[in-house]
């Protein structure tokens, strides 16, 4: 896939190029070099299911897996995600087993209200699991700690990651 | 624990209808929408608290070229937020009442453009005198100083004089809260359409289509038919969401219609923060007459609000505040008296709760310094006072023989063991390190409008029959109510399913949209369920009678037959599937395909709006919660350890999300009680962002317990009552008291911080 900010032809006046992995595909782009990655992928690469909600690293919604590490796309820009990074979000994590399994986990556990927060926190949930397939209650809370949820109260979204955890320990093919 | 019971799809956790699209990152909020051509707008603010509009200047050295600009000369409609007093402007033309209130509007090809532009755009303004901070208000009303009320309400009961020659004890305190926000995560958005009839199209995040319908249709002098307004998935709302949209959406549709392009607007965090509603700071004077034995002879509430620069939705508000000011307890003389204090702040609004939150932290702080008085046991005092079948409320209104309040109160005491952990409090305790508190709070809330509200709504809600076919819906709900996240959409399908006898796959409910569904009224006052749902279920009956009748002539030569899980079946035996005779019956086209039905009141019910008398609410849901919490002596940090919730919401339709319902109202009831505060300075609040405004997460959540008791509203089908509100109101006093029986010591303002508890601390050691 090749993309060009909007409206822009070529490369602009100091902008810079990079080439990255997002959701298993080779990208690359043309972009100002302090443009968040956030707006890169909702307004370059149409991914909106990366939400905004605060700008500032509060809040956890914009969370992505940038080389497996969650982050919050909302202070990551362009200049510092270098050519080959892997990004996953989540339309990425949805085309996964995992992804697909905690999806399931979340509606079964009525984790999902408003949904805003949902995205963010499946990434966050998703990096937990991946580098912890037994997690904890405590390391459950630990894990979303970043991530604000303001209709849940958040037991059932605990409740959801432990169901996540179970099923994805048993399936076959899981990490 | 969920004790609930079952009748068909009525009291089944069915999973939610919208949760897997969100989980995906498939839904669309109003930020995922583009339009072609689509440009962004943004809002020219007031940067003074007061003040008279002298011009206005434009950068010359900006690039106007592509940018449109609207001032209030463009608008060609009225210039007045319609809402409940017709007092605020869509744009400031003369007088500017607060700071950051908008002037003028832009829009500009692209987001940064469109603020670049705004900031181009100064406003010349003659300062004039502003009053902002709200413990300012305060001192100066206590003073008997000059204040502006934007509105005014007394309720009166029986002989406030003789409540108080009667009492052998009188206990007078002060109680206050201050602004909080709802901090929906999807901040306010809207995208307007225009459309080539002249009209205009709405789409975006809101609570209440009907509210945003009427407003555009005066501002833009457009008839009905030329305005459609339609929801996008909302990401949350809690009241934030309810009048605030009509003021973005009649912007979008300004620089719609002069640019010719759709224009989107979407605040970003600090701009979401800064000037949209808050929730009303209070001030709240209780004075009680008692006997010593513990009977409450009179008493009289000073109720103040500070509203901001303009009333919008503050005298409901007032109304919900003064109606639960002393609600729950027996007592023949009551006056309380409500106010809202005009500033120079932007208009304080919907809050989850809506005035209750503070009546209660106010209500259930002081029943506990009552009990204290006379000296019983906070849980002692309140059994013995509790309203009892036949009882009068303050508007007169008169209690139920049976009624969830008792039920609730003694499950919540006998689950949490009060008794006897409350003899364990460490009371300020220097023999321990850390000090163990517990108290309750015993609350209600109003389940639907205020008032004489529902009788001037007429809620009105269809249910439709369609093709199906492709799996496409057989039916589908017409109501205005939105999903925000509290679960609309899933309930009011299964009442729908229920009614109809029918698998709730064959109900749909898409996003309302104006030019398609009537006036059901706004999805506010935790009315949704209750009322809509109570709607909803008569039409689908309506509904079921028409079809039964139909194939009664047309299968089964006339026999009668009943539809049950998707089969007509005669009495005989006959059986017809109810797909095939849905298409059977849309096959002649004169037959009727919607089922429209209207809510009614109770029958008897009456409330007089002038002297608030009479039944204020159609019925009440109650609770009680038990809250436990923990004091490291060393550094004053505050833990709540458990909260123990017992509940009566009727009859509960889906437990899982009812659950959800109470453990999100709790949490955020947490944060008001705790967490969430925000300053006044310079005329702008405080916390402006999340780095300061510092709202829940989940390392700051206790153990909760929740019990459901169904005392069902007894007319409607379904049975429910009101649930979105009433898991917040009590939160803050259960805590508080906890607190003070942890610490020793009551704090009366809201939040709880180590802050404070420091300083009451200090002034013990003072005393003693």
């Amino acid at each position: 896939m090749n993309t060009e900010s909007a409206g822009e032809k070529g490369l602009g006046h100091g902008w810079i190029r990079r080439t990255w992995v997002v959701n298993g595909e080779e990208v690359s782009l043309s972009v100002p070099p302090l443009r968040r990655v956030l707006d890169i992928l909702r307004e370059e690469l149409g991914l909106t299911g990366t939400k905004e909600g605060c700008g500032e690293g509060e809040c956890g919604t914009c969370t992505i897996l940038v080389d497996d590490r969650p982050v919050c796309s909302c202070l990551l820009v362009a200049a510092q995600v270098p050519d080959g990074s892997r990004i996953l979000t989540i339309e990425g994590l949805s085309a996964m087993e995992e992804g697909r399994i905690l999806e399931a986990a979340y509606v079964e556990a009525g984790a999902v209200q408003c949904g805003f927060c949902i995205p963010g926190m499946l990434m966050a949930s998703y990096a937990l699991l991946r580098r912890n397939g037994k997690p904890t209650d405590a390391e459950i809370r630990e894990a979303i700690a970043g991530n604000i949820c303001r209709c849940t109260g958040y037991v059932k979204i605990v409740e959801a990651i432990r169901l996540a955890a179970e099923r994805i320990g048993r399936a076959p093919a899981g990490k | 624990m969920v004790t609930v019971t079952r009748r068909g799809y009525i009291g089944l956790p069915v999973e939610r209808t919208d949760a897997i699209e969100k989980a995906q990152g498939k839904a669309q909020y109003v930020d995922d929408l583009r339009r072609p051509d689509m440009w962004y707008g943004a809002v020219v603010r007031s940067p003074v608290s007061h003040g008279f509009i002298e011009g206005l200047d434009r950068d010359p050295d900006f690039d106007w070229s592509r940018v449109v600009l609207v001032t209030p000369e463009d608008i060609p409609g009225r210039n007045v937020v319609e809402s409940l007093v017709h007092d605020m402007p869509f744009l400031a033309s003369q007088e500017v009442r607060y700071r950051g209130e908008p002037v003028a509007l832009v829009a500009a090809p692209t987001r940064e453009a469109a603020r670049a532009a705004a900031a181009a755009v100064k406003p010349r303004i003659r300062a004039a005198p502003s009053l902002t901070v709200p413990d300012d208000v305060v001192r100066i009303y206590k003073e008997g100083g000059e204040l502006e009320y934007l509105w005014r309400q007394d309720i009166r009961k029986g002989d406030i004089e003789r409540g108080f020659r009667e009492a052998e004890i009188v206990v007078e305190r002060e109680y206050r809260t201050g602004y909080a926000e709802q901090l929906y995560l999807e901040p306010q958005g809207m995208i307007a359409v225009p459309q080539e009839d002249g009209g205009v199209l709405i789409e975006g995040s809101m609570q209440c289509p009907y509210y945003v319908h009427p407003e555009l249709c005066a501002l833009l002098n457009l008839p009905p038919e030329k305005v459609r307004v339609r929801q996008t998935v909302v990401g949350g709302a809690f009241g934030g969401k309810e009048d605030f949209p009509s003021l973005i959406a009649g912007y979008c549709a300004l620089l719609a219609l002069k640019s010719g392009r759709a224009v989107k607007m979407v605040f970003d965090r600090e701009e979401d923060i800064l000037f949209t509603t808050k929730r009303h700071p209070s001030w709240v004077r209780h004075r009680t007459g008692l006997t010593r034995d513990g009977r409450i002879t009179g008493w009289q509430v000073d109720f103040l609000l500070i509203g901001g620069a303009y009333a919008t939705l503050s005298p409901v508000v007032l109304a919900r505040g003064i109606i639960h000011a002393t609600i729950g307890y027996r007592c023949d003389n009551v006056l309380i008296e409500g106010r809202v204090v005009r500033t120079h702040m932007p208009p304080s609004g919907a809050f989850r709760g809506f005035g209750a939150p503070q009546a209660f932290w106010a209500l259930e702080s002081h029943v506990d310094e009552l009990a204290e008085a006379c000296g019983m046991r906070p849980d002692e005092f309140r059994l013995r006072n509790a309203y009892r079948g036949g009882d009068t409320m303050a508007t007169g209104q008169k209690v139920p023989e049976e009624y969830g309040g008792p039920a609730v109160l003694r499950k919540a005491l006998e689950q949490s063991r009060f008794e006897a952990r409350f003899a364990h409090c460490s009371r300020g305790s220097t023999l321990t390190d850390r000090w163990y508190g517990i108290g309750l709070a015993y609350f209600c809330h109003g389940a639907g409008f205020t008032g004489d509200g529902e009788a001037r709504i007429k809620a009105r809600a269809a249910v439709e029959l369609a093709g199906g076919g492709e799996g496409g819906p057989l039916v589908v709900i017409r109501a205005s109510s939105t999903e925000m996240g509290q679960g609309a959409q899933t309930v009011l399908r299964q009442i729908v399913a229920e009614a109809l006898g029918v698998p709730i796959e064959s109900v749909s409910y898409p996003l309302p949209d104006t030019a398609l569904v009537p006036d059901s009224g706004p999805t506010v006052a935790s009315r949704t369920t209750m009322v809509v749902g109570a709607v909803l279920y008569d039409a689908a009956v309506a509904m079921k009678k028409a079809l039964e009748g139909f194939v009664s002539q047309q299968f089964f030569d006339g026999a009668d037959c009943v539809l049950e899980e998707a089969v007509f079946r005669s009495g005989s035996g006959q059986a017809v599937d109810f797909e095939r005779a849905v298409q059977d019956y849309l096959r002649t086209a004169e037959r009727q395909q919607r089922f429209e039905a209207v809510f009614s009141l109770p029958p008897g019910s009456q409330w007089d709006q002038e002297n608030f008398r009479g039944d204020a609410y159609p019925d009440y849901s109650w609770a009680c919660y038990v809250a436990e919490v923990e004091v490291e002596r060393a550094t004053l940090a505050i833990r709540p350890i458990r909260v123990t919730a017992v509940l009566d919401i009727g009859r509960v339709v889906n437990p899982v999300l009812a659950e959800g319902q109470v453990e999100g109202g709790l949490v955020q009831g947490l944060g008001y009680a705790m967490m969430e505060k925000v300053g006044v300075r310079d005329g702008l609040f405080e916390a402006d962002r999340l780095q300061t405004y510092i709202v829940p997460g989940v390392l700051d959540i206790p153990e909760i317990r929740i019990t459901f008791l169904e005392f069902p509203y007894r007319y409607s089908g379904p049975g429910a009552k009101g649930l979105g509100e009433l898991p917040l109101n009590g939160v803050a006093p259960a805590i508080g008291n906890a607190l003070k029986h942890a610490v020793g010591r009551r704090i009366h303002d809201l939040p709880l911080t180590p802050e404070k508890l420091f300083r009451a601390i200090e002034e013990r050691l003072v005393e003693q």
